[in-house]
C-alpha cells in the first residue's frame, strides 16, 4: 500500500512533525515528500521514524530553524545539480577550494550541516542507506566488537550502530577539533556519552594492536580528492575477520563533493581496489528512481557497500 | 541552415527532450501542461529538462528564467524569445 503524506500523522509521528515543520515554510516541497515517503515500505519506514526521533532530539525547539536550513540547502544543491548537468562534472576538484568555500564558513556550514540532517528523513536515498546499515550489516557482525566511524558528521550512523549493534566500544574519528565536539554533543544528546573521539587523520593512523571489528565511512570519501589512498590505510585498521561499511553517492552534485562517481563499479572500485571483497551491496537513487534509469539519466545514487578485507 | 523557429517545431522538439529526460513512452505537451500534470517532472527533473532545452537551443537560462518556468507555454515563450 502507497503511503500518503496523511497517513504520517498517525502511524509515523515523528516523521510527520519533521515533514510538517518544512512544508509549512517551503509548501512546494510537498509534492516531492509526497513521492519520497510513497516509495517506502514499513521497514524503511521504521527505520525513518528512528531517524526522525533521533532528529528531533537534535533539533529541540529549533525545528523551524533546521527546516528553512533544509530549503537553503536544497537551494545550493540545486546550484551545484545545474552546474552537474551543464559541465558534466563536480564544480570543485580540490580539498583547499572546498575548505575556502565551505568548510571554513561557519554560517554556511552550520545552515549546510542543519540542512543535510533533515535530508536524513526527507530524501529516500538517505533513509534507505540507513536502512541497508542497520538490516545488511548486522548479520555479519561478531558480538562485542569494536567500532569505528570516521568522519561521523551528526553522528546518526554510530547512533544507530550504538543503539542496534552489539559493541564493545565506539569510536569517532574526525578532521577538525569542531565537527568531533559536535558529534560527541549530538551522541550525548541521545543518550551516549561512553564514545571515544579524537582528531585522527586517517593517513596518519597505525593499526596498533587491536584492530576494529567494523569501521564505517558513510558520505566521506566523496569529499577527498583521493579517497583510493585513504582506503589503503583503512584496509589496516579493520580486523581479519572484520568489516568495512561504505556509503558513497554516484552522480550526486554537492557545494563539497570532489570525487565523482559516474557507476556503480567507479563505487565497488574504492573497495576491490584497495584490498577488501564486497559482501552486500545497495544501490539507492534520489526518489525511488529505478537503477538503469538513475543512471542513464545522472541522477544522485547513494551506494551502500559492506565488505571484508582479503 | 537556418532553423525553423516556431511554437509547433518548438513542441516537436519539446516531445523528444520530455519524453528522453522522464523516459516517458508517448508525450503530447501543451502550453498549460505544468509539473502537476507529469508525475516525473519534479524539481530534480526541471534541472535535466532546463540543461536539456539549452543543449538543444544553443543557449542559458538564467536561474531567475529557471525558477519561473513553470508550464510547458512558458518554455516555449522563452524559448522563441530567447531564440530572437
Amino acid at each position: 500500500m502507497t503511503l500518503t503524506l496523511d497517513d504520517l500523522s498517525t502511524r509515523w509521528p515523528a516523521t510527520a512533525r519533521i515533514v510538517n515543520a518544512v512544508t509549512s515554510i517551503w509548501p512546494e516541497h510537498a509534492r516531492y515528500a509526497g513521492k519520497s515517503f510513497a516509495a517506502r515500505d514499513a521497514a524503511m519506514m521504521q527505520t525513518t521514524e528512528t531517524l526522525a526521533e533521533a532528529a528531533l532530539v537534535l533539533t529541540g525547539e529549533h525545528l523551524l530553524r533546521y527546516a528553512e536550513h533544509y530549503r537553503w540547502t536544497c537551494d545550493q544543491l540545486r546550484e551545484e545539480e545545474l552546474f552537474f548537468h551543464r559541465e558534466g562534472r563536480y564544480r570543485l576538484s580540490t580539498f583547499a577550494e572546498a575548505d575556502a568555500e565551505v568548510y571554513s564558513d561557519a554560517g554556511y556550514m552550520e545552515k549546510y550541516m542543519d540542512g543535510l540532517l533533515i535530508s536524513q528523513i526527507l530524501w529516500v536515498n538517505h533513509a534507505a542507506s540507513c536502512h541497508f546499515f542497520l538490516t545488511e550489516t548486522s548479520p555479519f557482525l561478531a558480538p562485542d566488537q569494536r567500532y569505528l566511524e570516521i568522519g561521523p558528521g551528526h553522528g546518526l550512523m554510530m547512533y544507530l550502530a550504538l543503539r542496534d549493534f552489539d559493541l564493545a566500544s565506539a569510536t569517532a574519528w574526525g578532521l577538525s577539533a569542531v565537527s568531533i565536539d559536535q558529534t560527541r554533543a549530538a551522541l550525548a544528546k541521545l543518550g551516549y556519552d561512553n564514545c571515544d573521539f579524537a582528531v585522527q587523520n586517517v593517513m596518519d593512523a597505525r593499526a596498533g594492536s587491536k584492530p576494529y571489528g567494523l569501521v564505517v565511512l558513510s558520505e566521506v570519501l566523496e569529499h577527498l580528492e583521493d579517497p583510493k589512498s585513504v582506503m589503503a590505510p583503512i584496509r589496516d585498521l579493520v580486523a581479519r575477520d572484520g568489516h568495512v561499511f561504505i556509503n558513497v553517492p554516484i552522480n550526486s552534485p554537492s557545494p563539497d563533493h570532489l570525487y565523482l562517481m559516474e557507476t556503480p563499479d567507479d563505487a565497488r572500485a574504492l573497495l576491490i581496489d584497495t584490498g577488501f571483497e564486497i559482501l552486500r551491496e545497495g544501490f539507492f537513487a534520489t526518489q525511488g528512481t529505478a537503477l538503469e534509469r538513475a543512471l542513464r539519466n545522472r541522477v544522485s545514487v547513494s551506494a551502500c557497500m559492506l565488505a571484508r578485507p582479503v | 541552415m537556418m532553423r525553423t523557429m516556431d511554437r509547433a517545431s518548438i513542441y516537436e522538439s519539446l516531445n523528444e527532450i520530455f519524453a528522453d529526460v522522464l523516459d516517458l513512452d508517448d508525450v503530447d505537451l501543451t502550453d498549460n501542461i505544468t509539473a502537476n500534470d507529469i508525475e516525473e517532472w519534479d524539481s530534480l527533473s526541471h534541472i535535466r529538462l532546463v540543461v536539456s532545452i539549452e543543449r538543444e537551443y544553443s543557449f542559458k537560462f538564467s536561474n531567475a528564467e529557471i525558477e519561473a518556468l513553470t508550464s510547458v507555454g512558458d518554455l516555449v515563450d522563452h524559448i522563441l524569445a530567447k531564440a530572437a
